[in-house]
């Protein structure tokens, strides 16, 4: 049996998507711009479709079902981007902020 | 054929009082027509029922449908109510005097209403209250008996309460609907301990000796005493007496029908009814001898300084029951019904008679009825007369045969509550005749003529009375020696001997009754001054009417009011402002620190959810179950 390639091997595909998720969660918590929290989010969403890609090429090589996913969640981000920037800019020009903290009218 | 008779006698009425309510209101007028025919058919048909059983074929016979199967039937319980007819020498006695009493009070009140606006309803209650007295009478069994009795209780109220806008209508209404729950309450514990233990609440089962087999001796005592309270409320006895003269605010022919003869001597058939109960325990009946004496000194008493007719005349009802317990209490419950029958007619002819005073004099007081010529009325008088001689058991009236026999049993079972009783006999002779003389020689000052009356008002007006007075001296003629003692054998007593002794006992108390009254109200205007100059503590106690209604006061001011403000204090501390009040507070305060989480921050709101994610998948992966 040859040796298999550390990035051949499923571990290293879902080792590289938690890294990918974590940094992301993180970057959702902790940045105050929002646009690097859009940004934080797009990383959260492909580490889900690397997740769905690793998944379909290790356990059923001779199917599609992951890809068809993945391209669906592209499609996806690319909507929530659109939405997503819009917001932060009519936020924009209401306050001359992307500041997420000045954003907290609906508070109970 | 006696089924036929026996749903007559309970229908005919009921069917009055429905189609008196049903009426067009253009049709009301013949509402007291209808009255009294229900009342005379019902009267006819337990007549007829009574001498098909002159010789007391088939007696006792019951009629009875199952109603509940309360539980599997053992050999002794067998655990089922029914409804039903009785009939037997007692019953047909009772029935007999109901009815007849109640077609001449409807009669009269054809005389004694034709003025008022709201006769209908008068009539519709009247009729209803006949209705339930004769289920009440001919029920089969305690229960339904009970249920009958909470509705003659009801039309009680309601007539007592008939003129309602009147305050102290209304108030005497309530205080007798409220005095007769609490005895009632005490009637249906004792129902319900009886019927738990024993399985039957058939008259034709309550014997003595199956009792005493059941239960223990203070268990039996218990019971008997429990029902007896029932008793105690709607005959009005001691302390429980006090309704009854209150209750005189109703009008006059209902105080006679209800309040004097046949209503108020319920307890005292309910007594011989079930007198098995009773007499199966000594200190039942020693309880029900107490009571009785209590009751009957204490009403002829009250009755000694009443000026108003109907007070005196309910006092002396009172007495008059009282007695009647006593001889039950003594042991006979024969004396105690034959006195009720001839007491009964006598007394709603007295009441009869006073209504007629009252109707024409338009007041109640004595002195006044004098005054205005009352001695002219002779028909009146002479009833009165007729009734008031028997009320002191001047031979040969009604009262004397009936009372003399209670007095005989009282003397057989203890010379103490025979003094009582001599005592009681000496106090009504003296307030039955003050009574008399003070309207019979009284000095008319004020004449007052009756209205014209129209000739079929002066039927309804005499007819009654001398109705009533006929079977009152026949009924007490039935009980003598030379008829051979016909009530007696019918009620299956014993038969004893005319005693010289008590008759001359009776003729010495009646002639010092009547020699100190005519003494004391000789001249009644004098004698009205010199009463009310006068100023001791009997005067005092008497017109307190032995401080009944003032210990009443205070056991509801004190001891009730002083429960009301433990009670108060709870529901405002406790269940207001700790529960109520206590929970809305905190849960606000809870509202308020959970909101504090809610600052608006997208980022803290963000790691809420995440952070709540994450435990839920570490509870998934730990602690689920497999297969989750």
């Amino acid at each position: 049996m040859t040796p298999v390639l550390f990035s051949q091997s499923l571990q290293s595909y879902l080792l590289l998507s938690t890294a990918m998720f974590s940094i992301g969660v993180f970057g959702l918590l902790a940045r105050r711009n929002l646009v690097a929290i859009l940004i934080s989010l797009e990383l959260i969403l492909n580490s889900a479709s690397i997740n769905f890609l690793a998944f379909n090429k290790f356990c059923m090589p001779d199917k599609v079902t992951g890809q068809v996913f993945v391209v669906f969640i592209i499609a996806l981000a690319a909507a929530e981007v659109c939405i997503g920037l819009s917001l932060v800019l009519l936020l924009y020009r209401k306050k001359d902020s992307i500041n997420i903290e000045e954003a907290k009218e609906l508070k109970g | 054929m006696d089924l036929t008779l026996l749903w007559t006698i309970q229908l005919a009425p009921l069917l009055a009082f429905l189609s008196i309510q049903l009426l067009p209101k253009s049709f009301k007028k013949i509402a007291p027509a209808i009255g009294v025919l229900g009342s005379l058919l019902a009267a006819l048909a337990a007549l007829k029922l009574f001498s098909l059983h002159l010789h007391q074929e088939n007696l006792p016979q019951a009629f009875v449908y199952e109603w509940l199967k309360v539980a599997e039937p053992t050999a002794i319980n067998p655990y089922q109510l029914v409804v039903g007819f009785l009939i037997d020498p007692l019953n047909l006695l009772m029935i007999t005097l109901v009815t007849t009493i109640s077609f001449f009070v409807q009669l009269f009140s054809v005389y004694y209403m034709n003025e008022d606006p709201s006769r209908p309803r008068y009539f519709g209650f009247l009729s209803f209250f006949s209705f339930s007295m004769t289920g009440l009478v001919l029920s089969s069994n305690l229960l339904q008996t009970f249920l009958f009795w909470e509705l003659v209780g009801l039309t009680s109220y309601l007539l007592i309460g008939f003129w309602y806008s009147k305050p102290s209508a209304a108030t005497a209404a309530r205080k007798a609907f409220v005095i007769n729950r609490l005895g009632d309450l005490g009637f249906y514990l004792g129902v319900i301990l009886l019927f738990l233990y024993f399985g039957t609440l058939n008259f034709l089962d309550l014997k003595s000796e199956a009792l005493q087999q059941t239960f223990s001796n203070p268990m039996l005592t218990l019971i008997g005493i429990l029902v007896f309270m029932g008793v105690m409320g709607k005959s009005a006895q001691f302390p429980f007496h006090n309704w009854l003269p209150d209750a005189m605010e109703g009008p006059t022919p209902v105080s006679a029908l209800i309040h004097s003869a046949t209503m108020v001597a319920a307890g005292v058939f309910l007594l011989s009814r079930a007198f098995g109960l009773f007499s199966a325990s000594k200190t039942t009946l020693l309880v029900i001898l107490i009571i009785g004496s209590l009751t009957a000194f204490v009403g002829a008493a009250l009755a000694t300084i009443q000026r108003d007719i109907k007070k005196i005349l309910a006092y002396s009802t009172i007495s008059q029951l009282g007695l009647m317990v006593m001889g039950i209490g003594a042991g006979s419950s024969i004396a105690g019904m034959f006195h009720l029958s001839t007491h009964a007619y006598f007394k709603s002819l007295l009441f009869l008679t006073a209504g007629a005073f009252i109707h024409r004099y338009h007041t109640n007081d004595i002195w006044e009825i004098g005054q205005k010529g009352g001695k002219k009325d002779l028909l009146a008088v002479t009833f009165l007369v007729v009734g008031l001689f028997s009320l002191c058991g001047l031979p040969p009236f009604a009262g004397f045969f009936s009372k003399d026999m209670i007095l005989e049993t009282i003397k057989e079972r203890s010379l103490f509550f025979y003094g009582v009783a001599i005592l009681v006999s000496f106090l009504t002779v003296y307030y039955s005749f003050r009574m008399l003389f003070v309207i019979l020689r009284s000095k008319i000052k004020h004449e007052e003529h009756g209205h014209h009356e129209s000739g079929l008002l002066k039927i309804c007006r005499a007819l009654p009375l001398i109705g009533l007075a006929a079977i009152s001296l026949y009924v007490g003629a039935l009980g003598t020696p030379f008829t051979g003692h016909k009530i007696l054998h019918w009620l299956g007593g014993q038969v004893s001997p005319l005693n010289v002794e008590l008759l001359i006992t009776t003729l010495v108390l009646i002639a010092a009754g009547a020699a100190i009254a005519f003494i004391q109200f000789r001249d009644p205007e004098k004698a009205l001054a010199r009463l009310e100059g006068a100023d001791n503590p009997l005067k005092t106690t008497l017109e307190r009417k032995f401080f009944i209604d003032d210990a009443y006061v205070f056991v509801v001011k004190k001891i009730g009011l002083g429960l009301a403000w433990v009670f108060n204090w709870f529901d405002r501390t406790v269940i207001n402002t700790f529960m109520v009040n206590g929970t809305s507070y905190n849960i606000l305060r809870l509202g308020r620190l959970v909101s504090k989480v809610q600052n608006g921050l997208l980022q803290d709101y963000m790691s809420l959810a995440i952070g709540a994610g994450v435990l839920i998948v570490f509870y998934i992966l730990h602690y689920a179950k497999p297969g989750f």
